[in-house]
């Protein structure tokens, strides 16, 4: 974190619309997230969220964490409700934000065809994604979003397998293959970073997508205390990137100086801990893919053989949207 | 505490009860309730209570602020600490009433206005279903396993003179109930787009931003402790706690609120010069 990143944390609005007295899990990212979108989001808001940890734990009953109107109903659908609690607001002549806030559950697997209906049609919503890597409020099972070789009850660890087999699932490309207004993804570790693409979020029309990664203690099996350190590491070693998507082109908004070897990010998670070599070689290497990827040529990335020997892999070609 | 010797004291009658406090998060110095439930069969139903057959208040003034007789049905009776005779009482129903000043019993007895065990010796003036000496016997087990024989033996003294000083008769029913503060909108009218200011959640038990009635600072093993002459008022953990409870003041030094901090120590983790120190145990600075 450097000086530059975090002036601009004076200029947020210091009015609370995410209050505390919610539930949630000591060190949980997706507070930490959902606390200051709604800082920068402000008054004139209207939130929806769907079955996830964040309905259960900002709406204890019968008490609600939001200052604004807070709506819930099921869990497939945050790209239908957002919808049409934006049309029924035009109808009525209210302005203001209408935010579908749902999980990597709610929003890579069972609630893709609506998020996909909703950016298809260029609905004027802001759909965020607060991404912690699996289905985390009914204990941890796996999702498209969680990564390779992560412990889930789902993918459990023993002698057939070890934790899950599938890569994390690219839903940035989804998003942005609909062609949205913008599209952005986040770290609650670069809070300049965050600030500025919520604030532009906001003040945008049309369809709007933030991707969040939320640290999750229980579930990722970490220390309260290292929620933002984690996700700074995470991209630190590609496992997170910091881009955004408008006007049909994505850019990079935070290129790491190096890329740091992915186990300094795995061995401060116990769903990662048992990792074999050969697994760790097989995500390093996406990994470095992927790093290329986004930055292309521009970052170094010494981190990609670093197992067993394994020849040095060299990505070559055009960056799909690396800058 | 009282409730659950209460239900000790049936037990000990031959009787089945259960014993348990409100279900929820409650605001600190908010008034405490706690539910008994006596049953000659064994007691399946797991519910709190909302049309009790007895209430027993422990303080007066709550009937200015909560509706603690709410529920009671017109053949219960209630046990009230008051200096009041049962007909000068007003507790918004004209019910069966005892009385009883536990208040100066409790002072005589432990040299403490705690009047839970004072307050056991009036019910068992009016509960058929326990007798003194079960009482007695509950206040003695319980108190005696946890401060030693004369703490048990002030207790039970208490009880004994409640229970003497208790008068009976028929309080009155003429001032209305309060209600809290509570808001059940329908759907239509919650207000679009519009947020309530801080002011307004103050007391609202639901509705937008009411969750901060639930002190989730009791969650906490270890506090953080700032130190305000290091911080450079960067606002990281103003940015990064995930219970809203690092205040932000005016010149941006900061203050934790400790009702709600759970004590994750992300504050320290992030804090560029050590500001902030976490320090085992419930504390408060
Ligand atoms: C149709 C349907 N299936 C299953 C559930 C049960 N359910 C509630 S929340 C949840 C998991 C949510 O996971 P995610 O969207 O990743 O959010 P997280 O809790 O991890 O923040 C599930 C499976 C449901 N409510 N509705
Ligand atoms: S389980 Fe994870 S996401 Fe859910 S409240 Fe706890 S820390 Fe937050
Ligand atoms: S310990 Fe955690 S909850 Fe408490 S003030 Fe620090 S960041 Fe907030
Ligand atoms: S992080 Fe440290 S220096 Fe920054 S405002 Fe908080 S206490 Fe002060």
């Amino acid at each position: 974190m450097t000086a530059d990143e975090i002036s601009t944390i004076k200029e947020m609005p210091n009015n609370d619309y995410f209050v505390s007295g919610h539930g949630a899990c000591p060190g949980c990212g997706v507070a930490i997230a959902v606390n200051n979108i709604m800082r920068i989001l402000g008054s004139d808001t209207t939130v929806y969220v769907p079955a996830s940890c964040l309905i259960v734990f900002s709406a204890l009953y019968p008490t609600s964490a939001f200052r604004t109107p807070l709506l819930f109903t099921a869990f497939e659908n945050t790209g239908a409700v957002i919808t049409g609690i934006k049309a029924a607001q035009r109808r009525r002549g209210i302005e203001g934000t209408v935010v579908g806030i749902a999980g990597d559950g709610g929003t890579f697997d069972i609630g893709l065809q609506a998020l996909s209906g909703a950016a298809e049609r260029q609905e004027d919503v802001l759909y965020i994604c607060v991404d912690n890597e699996a289905y985390m409020n009914t204990g941890i099972q796996r999702s498209g979003s969680t990564p390779f070789g992560a412990w889930t009850t789902t993918t459990p660890v023993g002698k057939v397998t070890q934790g899950k087999r599938q890569m994390k699932k690219d839903v940035m490309d989804l998003v942005i293959a609909h062609d949205p207004e913008y599209a952005a993804t986040l770290s609650i570790a670069h809070y300049n970073d965050f600030i500025r693409k919520v604030e532009k979020a906001k003040h945008k029309s049309g369809f709007r997508f933030l991707h969040v990664l939320t640290p999750c203690v229980p579930g990722w099996r970490t220390e309260a205390s290292k929620s933002v350190e984690i996700a700074k590491l995470a991209v630190e070693t590609g496992m997170w990137t910091l881009f955004e998507y408008e006007e049909g082109e994505a850019r990079s908004t935070y290129k790491p100086h190096t890329m740091r070897p992915v186990t300094e990010y795995l061995h401060m998670q116990g769903r990662f801990r048992h990792m074999d070599n050969d697994d760790l070689n097989t995500l390093q290497r996406w990994l470095c893919a992927k790093w290329y990827y986004h930055y292309g040529h521009d970052v170094e990335q010494p981190a990609c053989a670093i197992y067993n020997g394994e020849k040095e892999l060299h990505f070559d070609g055009d960056p799909l949207h690396g800058v | 505490m009282a409730a659950q010797t209460l239900a000790e004291a049936a037990i000990l009658g031959g009787h089945h009860a259960q014993a348990f406090p409100y279900f929820g998060a409650e605001r600190r110095g908010a008034p405490v309730r706690a539910f008994t439930r006596i049953d000659d069969k064994r007691i399946s139903i797991r519910s709190q209570i909302y049309e009790p057959d007895m209430v027993v208040i422990l303080d007066e003034t709550l009937l200015e602020i909560d509706p603690v007789v709410d529920g009671l049905r017109s053949n219960g009776s209630a046990v009230v600490n008051t200096r009041k005779a049962p007909s000068e009482l007003d507790i918004g129903v004209s019910v069966r009433c005892a009385t009883v000043d536990a208040t100066s019993v409790a002072i005589e007895a432990l040299k403490a206005p705690v009047v839970n065990t004072a307050m056991l010796g009036a019910v068992a003036k009016v509960l058929d279903l326990v007798t003194l000496e079960n009482i007695q016997k509950a206040i003695a087990d319980r108190f005696g396993e946890k401060l030693g024989p004369r703490a048990a033996e002030a207790n039970v003294l208490a009880a004994q003179l409640a229970y003497d000083g208790t008068k009976e008769g028929r309080c009155l029913g003429a001032r209305s109930i309060v209600q809290r503060r509570m808001w059940l909108p329908e759907w239509d009218e919650v207000p679009t787009g519009v947020a309530l200011e801080p002011e307004h959640i103050e007391g609202v038990a639901v509705g937008p931003g009411s969750s901060i009635q639930n002190m989730t600072g009791t969650w906490r093993t270890s506090s953080p402790k700032y130190d305000r002459e290091k911080c450079i008022r960067c606002l990281r953990c103003w940015f990064t706690c995930p219970d809203v409870c690092i205040k932000r003041l005016e010149d941006d030094h900061v203050k934790v609120d400790y009702r709600y901090c759970k004590g994750c120590g992300i504050c320290a983790d992030v804090c560029p010069v050590d500001a902030i120190d976490m320090v085992k145990g419930v504390h408060e600075w």
